[in-house]
């Protein structure tokens, strides 16, 4: 089975502990909705299974299909068909746009010669206006239109695993609705790890697992009716 | 073929200068400046300008404000150097690139003769003439300055040293003193010159020499670009699979060796190269390639396989096919080698059968290669297939076998007569789109075939051939010789090589000839017809000269051809085997030390921009790491004129270049725009003045700059407005872009604002290259290095746009050169 498996992950970043012992797996085909307070270390998680230098791994593992992929560069993680979707994705000024996705797209899945009009059928999806492919990366988008530039990466590069960090925050009530149905539509063949503070994107999807992270530790998993638990209670009752 | 040995007694690794016979190094007097001016038969004024400038030079002291200069040695440079050989006079000995130059500019082509057969000769003097006769018509000078002082004596005296006066700081004294070489070009009244000129343009190449001194004249209204800059030898480089440009060639990057096998490049080296450069002309045109004197290619000794048999009637003497079969092919240094000797042809001899490539698809692949192509249907918004034939029924027995072949494989298809009465084949069928696309490319130009057909064994490859040439393809019978000629033309460069490759692996040896890119006229539309490549073989008989052992092919050099060539040249070294081959040609790694001695590059250049005019100067210095590249530029910009520098440095050791614009009366304009790039043991000491000396003027500038491994980047500006000048309008940007702690940026914006009535605005920024633009971009599948090139070509890419495009493409690959080692 093709999936994520992280066991007792210890990371500081400026040697400060932020992640205390995580145990957490991601499967491909399934969505996994990773929830919890602010500072809690959900986006830590992410970046450091992305591979960010900024984090220092101090004990325990990440293994995906069974191979330790500590060791791996960034981009080798990414070609292993990991992929992040941005909290908030950089601006980078003079790359262009449809460039970069083309050479992302040459990096991870190889040439295709009808990219381009794939790109553009799938921006219409998105409601994302063709004019962005020339301009800046990231630069002059709006929040929302940057994370669904996110969701389009997802969309064109087709990976095994995609971490979506907050991906919904920004996004107006019908983005959101979109996010759920193609993270709906996807996950028939990549695996979500999903991480969100807002329940109402779990009306579009019914996510497999659900965990509860707090102070750099999982303390809760369980099935979607943990959220209707939280959307009651709050977190209070669940810490 | 397996025992080649490489005598290294044999070459002999002096100073490269001894090929000059009148050398002048040994410091400089005003003596030897007088000499200088006698040798080049001066009109007085300009021998007294010159010991005049000599005066300053040995007045002023080497300034001190900016880079360390204090290791130049004056007395250790040379002054002077002409050639032993007479300047080339022919349009035919100009290398490759150079009339590329010109094709890419789209001058048309005098004579429609190439397609004659094998000899095709590059167009001679024809083509120069037309663009020298284009330029005349429209009144425009261009020419070496040297040749301007004799032809055209009061114009130049009228310009020459005013914009920069001979006093202006020691370097400008130096060059008025010394100078060689250089451009003057002088645009008439209202004339728009329709394409950049060219350093290239002119047929003498000391264009690049050490001294020049370069004048612009735009006369009252007129318009034109120039370019500085050298773009590199283009030479192609097999690795069994395509060819590549032998600068994109990097290390661990696989070649073919001499005995047909794949190596690896273990080092890559590029130079500045002072002296000869060979163009070799084996009897396959297109496979000219040009090459430095002391590289030693593969090579059979005419001489060593003459026949014994004594003159007959009027009979020269011949080469004995017997004696060349026998012959140990040598590797031999360029300039030792003479027309008639053999080069020899390496064809690959690694194969890897493939299992997708069955005969029937060979076949269609053939016919796609050919007259295939996929588009996109709009109406119904889908991709299709098709394939375009001929009205007979020859043609329409192959477009049935093209249809049967799809539907054999279980796809869709079908065939149509259009109105015209050609038959067409078309299938929507996806397995079949993406098997073309993938082993043939797309579209004519680029089409290029797959690695794995390059690979194929030989006979299976002979199919996709046989079926390529049923379609592009024609045969005819040469006269001479009786034999029976193949003959296909295309217009992609790298496909017509892989052709060659292809049909060497099969034992057969073809010519490719160029017919130029030309501009045409048919049933009353202009169009511009591509370059195209001709491929000719025989099966029946020899081609020419040419002979084949196991997998070499025996080829005649038909001409060598020497021209002066001062720029950077490419090699590399290539594990095992030490050779790569060149457009098929197998060449060792070169064996010339890399020539290190601190040398000097003093120019001056002046820009005179009457009402109205416009003039963009655009620069790409990209010297080798050895050079103190010290550069006087200005412009006099007149009423409502339009000053454009564009400037970008990226080589040298110390480069100290202000590019100035003094905008002298109202309405004048200027635009600055340059890139610096520092790497380890650089300081790019650069930046401008604009000097506004009349109401109504302005300025832009935009300064780029980038450091690493310890680089030196400075901006040095000044910006002065006159007492007067007013409602002026000046506006300066400086960003930086820092790699690590070692390297190092400065900006020193001065002002001097003497009008209040002036809008005058500064920004810099300074930022250090962004690690979550890297972390973002490697996420996204690139490396570091690839995401530190899309950083740095996109924080310098309004620059880039300033470059006609051709520039731009060889600019961004010469940037990532330049960035070598911005990974740890």
């Amino acid at each position: 089975m093709e999936q994520i498996d992280i066991k007792g992950l210890e990371v500081s970043v400026n040697g400060k502990k932020v992640l205390n012992g995580v145990d957490i797996s991601v499967q491909r085909g399934k969505i996994h909705v990773l929830m919890g307070p602010n500072g809690s270390g959900k986006s830590t998680l992410a970046n450091v299974i992305m591979g960010n230098p900024k984090y220092i791994v101090n004990a325990g593992s990440i293994k995906f299909d069974n191979e330790d992929i500590l060791k791996l560069k960034v981009n080798e993680r990414a070609k292993k068909g990991i992929f992040l979707a941005f909290q908030e994705p950089v601006e980078i000024s003079g790359v262009n746009t449809m460039n970069f996705l083309v050479t992302a797209h040459t990096n991870l899945k190889g040439k295709n010669p009808e990219l381009r009009k794939e790109i553009i059928k799938k921006m219409g999806e998105l409601n994302l206006s063709e004019l962005f492919l020339k301009r800046s990366l990231n630069e002059g988008f709006s929040g929302g239109e940057k994370k669904r530039f996110e969701l389009l990466q997802v969309m064109l590069l087709n990976p095994k695993i995609a971490i979506l960090d907050e991906i919904d925050s920004g996004m107006d009530v019908d983005s959101v609705r979109l996010l759920g149905e193609i993270t709906k539509k996807l996950s028939k063949d990549t695996g979500f790890l999903m991480i969100t503070h807002n329940e109402n994107i779990l009306d579009y999807i019914k996510p497999d697992i659900v965990s509860i992270m707090k102070d750099g530790k999982i303390i809760r998993s369980g099935d979607y009716q943990l959220i209707e638990q939280i959307k009651k209670e709050g977190y209070k009752q669940l810490i | 073929m397996e025992k080649i040995e490489f005598d290294y007694s044999k070459y002999d690794f002096k100073n490269s200068t001894a090929k000059y016979k009148i050398l002048f190094n040994e410091g400089l007097s005003e003596d030897i400046v007088r000499k200088i001016s006698k040798l080049k038969d001066e009109p007085e004024w300009m021998t007294d300008f010159r010991t005049n400038a000599y005066k300053f030079f040995v007045k002023r002291p080497v300034p001190e404000w900016g880079a360390d200069l204090s290791k130049i040695n004056f007395e250790n440079i040379t002054y002077f150097a002409r050639a032993t050989d007479k300047k080339t006079n022919n349009w035919a000995d100009l290398p490759d690139d150079i009339r590329d130059t010109y094709d890419k500019l789209g001058i048309p082509e005098a004579e429609k003769k190439s397609l004659s057969g094998v000899e095709v000769m590059y167009e001679s003097e024809v083509v120069y003439n037309s663009i020298k006769k284009e330029l005349e018509e429209l009144g425009v000078i261009f020419c070496d300055t040297d040749t301007a002082i004799k032809q055209y004596p009061e114009l130049v005296k009228k310009y020459f040293g005013k914009v920069i006066s001979p006093n202006d700081n020691k370097f400008a004294a130096l060059n008025s003193a010394v100078w060689s070489g250089g451009s003057f070009i002088y645009v008439p009244k209202g004339v728009k010159v329709p394409m950049p000129l060219q350093a290239y343009f002119r047929i003498n190449a000391a264009n690049m020499g050490q001294f020049e001194r370069t004048l612009i004249i735009a006369d009252e209204g007129s318009d034109v670009t120039y370019i500085e800059g050298c773009l590199p030898a283009e030479e192609l480089v097999s690795n069994g699979e395509t060819f590549s440009t032998i600068e994109s060639i990097s290390k661990g990057n696989g070649v073919i060796s001499h005995k047909g096998k794949k190596r690896k490049v273990e080092q890559t080296f590029q130079h500045k190269h002072v002296g000869d450069m060979f163009t070799i002309i084996p009897q396959s045109k297109g496979n000219s390639f040009r090459i430095t004197g002391e590289h030693p290619v593969l090579c059979i000794r005419r001489e060593s396989v003459m026949t014994k048999r004594k003159k007959r009637y009027n009979w020269e003497r011949e080469v004995s096919t017997k004696n060349l079969m026998k012959a140990e092919p040598k590797f031999i240094p360029v300039k030792e080698i003479k027309k008639g000797d053999f080069l020899v042809y390496t064809a690959p001899i690694f194969t890897k059968n493939s299992n997708e490539l069955n005969d029937d698809k060979l076949r269609l692949l053939g016919l796609y290669l050919a007259e295939g192509s996929v588009s996109f249907n709009k109406a119904i918004k889908r991709d299709v297939l098709q394939f375009s034939f001929g009205k007979t029924e020859k043609e329409r027995e192959l477009a049935s076998e093209v249809l049967k072949i799809i539907k054999k494989n279980g796809e869709k298809g079908s065939i149509t007569k259009t109105r015209g009465g050609y038959y067409t084949v078309a299938s929507y069928s996806k397995t079949f789109i993406n098997l073309c696309l993938k082993h043939c490319g797309h579209g004519a130009s680029t089409k290029i075939l797959s690695k794995e057909i390059m690979e194929l064994p030989a006979k299976k490859q002979m199919i996709l051939l046989r079926y390529y040439w049923k379609g592009d393809g024609n045969i005819y019978i040469r006269k001479k010789s009786n034999s029976k000629m193949l003959r296909a033309a295309t217009v992609s460069r790298i496909l017509v090589y892989q052709l060659q490759e292809i049909l060497a692996r099969n034992g057969i040896f073809s010519n490719i000839s160029i017919r130029k890119a030309s501009k045409d006229i048919i049933n009353g539309r202009k169009i511009k017809r591509k370059e195209q490549y001709i491929l000719e073989f025989t099966e029946d008989k020899h081609l020419g000269e040419v002979r084949r052992k196991d997998n070499y092919f025996f080829v005649p050099i038909k001409k060598i051809i020497k021209n002066s060539f001062y720029g950077m040249v490419y090699n590399f070294a290539v594990e095992k085997d030490n050779s790569y081959l060149v457009k098929g040609f197998a060449v060792h790694n070169c064996t010339a030390p890399v020539y290190s001695k601190d040398s000097l590059h003093a120019a001056v250049v002046e820009v005179i921009a009457h009402k109205n005019a416009h003039v963009k100067y655009i620069t790409v210095q990209n010297w080798s790491s050895d050079v103190y590249n010290l550069v006087t530029k200005r412009a006099f910009a007149y009423e409502n004129s339009f000053v454009e520098w564009i400037d970008a440095n990226m080589g040298s050791k110390v480069t100290e270049k202000y590019p100035s614009v003094y905008l002298m009366e109202p309405g004048a304009k200027s635009n600055v725009l340059s890139v610096a790039l520092a790497n380890k043991g650089q300081h790019q000491d650069t930046g401008t003045k604009a000097v506004h000396l009349a109401p109504n003027t302005s300025s832009v500038i935009q300064s780029k700059s980038i450091c690493l491994n310890g680089g030196r980047t400075t901006y040095r500006g000044l910006v002065k407005v006159k007492k007067g000048a007013t409602d002026v309008k000046s506006s300066t940007r400086c960003d930086a872009l820092i790699f690590d702690d070692f390297s190092r940026t400065d900006t020193y914006p001065y002002m001097e604002i003497d009008e209040e009535e002036s809008t005058i605005s500064h920004e810099a920024s300074v930022g250090k290259i962004g690690d979550e633009q890297l972390f973002y971009l490697e996420s996204r599948g690139l490396s570091e290095l690839e995401a530190i090139n899309m950083i740095v070509l996109g924080f310098i890419a309004e620059f880039v746009e300033e470059l006609p495009i051709e520039f731009a493409v060889e600019f961004n690959r010469l940037i990532k050169i330049n960035m070598e080692g911005a990974v740890g």
